[in-house]
């Protein structure tokens, strides 16, 4: 997160607990420019000042309509409403482009390859809080719940939310050891300069209340910089360095036991949606044939 | 709540450089430490963050005891190094925050009343 980010986002908690308690998100226009698309269906845009809200800055945005992910290109001037909720999510409605002046010829590849529903995950090699090389391979007959994080986000909305919220599934599945057994989380960093297995180990025992046997169904993991930005282009995640911190989205990713993209989740999702979801894709396997039990190495 | 946008108070810090005192009585260590605790710690310390594991303690008063909330000594070196390497599901802020800024933020810490 970068600093910026942090002014943007310390102000926006300003502004929604100064200007009410209504969940009806606050409405902010934007004016900017279009820099890249992400894999993720986010616009990058370096916009200019908002008034009472933000100063100019270049961060990614989700946009409510997709639509507009197929007529806007780098390059594009644009005019939007910046939506902010309370809980701290925001997109944009409502993009106009403005001027075409500055449109490159080309899109960027890493708008192009992002895995769809049902694709296959990639397998590349990873490496966990114990410095155990693994791959997305191994967790072959069991549901898989991927989420990407950087151990020095401050922001409580952002990487601490996500943590929190797979601390609360993985508590919640460990009482029923059925699901247990058929279900895995990892969580990946997107910050593998700084948060090498040793940080991640401790980042995962503060969200396992220090008890180590918890890795054996959450994995904390790494990788080299190429595989990570493979990874996240995969999957859809942005994150780019600013100002020595990281600006990134929030993105999650269901893969069933067969190692498949079951389901996305980037905007809006609660941690009981995402816990059933996770148990109904490995109660599913489990009475579909195809879930045997070769595949359980882990 | 004690938030100031940040606009407010780089105006703040600007009049006590331009003035060389502050209508608040605060140093101008202090109040760069206020700046920076607005920025990077009142989201969560003075917030209410349901969706968190653990909820961080309040900060006000922190040094009036002889110890801090994780039960270290209540000392500036206890709580810079806390700041810089994180504790528990609290962030590290090392190479985000510089030995002096979080000097100024320990010294606003202690104006917490």
């Amino acid at each position: 997160m970068s600093f910026r980010m942090l002014v943007v986002l310390t102000v926006a908690s300003l502004a929604t607990t100064t200007t009410g308690c209504g969940t009806k998100p606050k409405q902010y226009s934007l004016k900017g420019q279009v820099l890249d698309i992400s894999t993720s269906g986010e616009v990058i845009v370096r916009h200019e000042d908002i008034p009472g809200f933000m100063p100019a800055m270049t961060m990614p945005y989700k946009v409510r309509d997709p639509s507009v992910l197929q007529e806007v290109q780098p390059g594009d001037l644009i005019a939007a409403e910046l939506m902010v909720a309370k809980n701290g999510n925001y997109w944009l409605e409502g993009v106009r482009i403005t001027d075409q002046g500055g449109r490159k010829t080309a899109k960027p590849a890493m708008a192009t390859h992002v895995l769809k529903i049902g694709d296959k995950a990639p397998d590349l090699p990873l490496i966990n809080q114990d410095g155990k090389t693994f791959r997305l391979s191994d967790f072959k007959g069991k549901a898989l719940l991927i989420t990407f994080v950087y151990t020095r986000c401050p922001m409580p909305t952002f990487c601490p939310r996500l943590s929190s919220q797979f601390a609360k599934i993985h508590e919640h599945l460990a009482k029923t050891p059925d699901d247990y057994n058929k279900t895995h989380l990892l969580t990946i960093s997107f910050d593998p300069k700084y948060d090498t297995p040793a940080v991640l180990r401790r980042y995962g025992l503060a969200y396992l209340d220090n008890d180590a046997t918890g890795f054996s169904q959450w994995d904390f993991a790494t990788t080299n910089a190429t595989d990570l930005r493979a990874l996240a282009d995969a999957f859809g995640l942005t994150y780019f360095e600013e100002d020595n911190q990281i600006s990134h989205s929030m993105d999650i990713v269901l893969i069933t036991p067969e190692g498949s993209v079951a389901r996305y989740w980037s905007t809006d999702w609660t941690t009981a949606e995402l816990e059933d979801a996770l148990r109904q894709q490995s109660r599913a396997a489990a009475s579909a044939p195809s879930a045997s039990a070769e595949g359980m190495k882990r | 709540m004690r938030r100031y946008p940040a606009g407010a108070c780089l105006i703040c810090a600007a009049s006590f450089l331009l003035t060389g005192c502050s209508s608040l009585g605060l140093s101008g260590a202090e109040l760069h430490g206020a700046r920076l605790f607005d920025l990077h710690c009142a989201e969560c310390h003075e917030e209410s963050n349901p969706d968190l594991k653990k909820q961080p303690p309040k900060l006000k008063g922190l040094f009036r005891s002889k110890r801090l909330p994780s039960g270290a000594p209540a000392t500036d070196q206890q709580v810079h190094k806390t700041i810089i390497e994180g504790l528990g599901t609290m962030p590290a802020f090392d190479q985000r925050l510089s030995d002096q800024e979080v000097d100024d933020l320990v010294k606003h810490l202690h104006t917490l009343k």
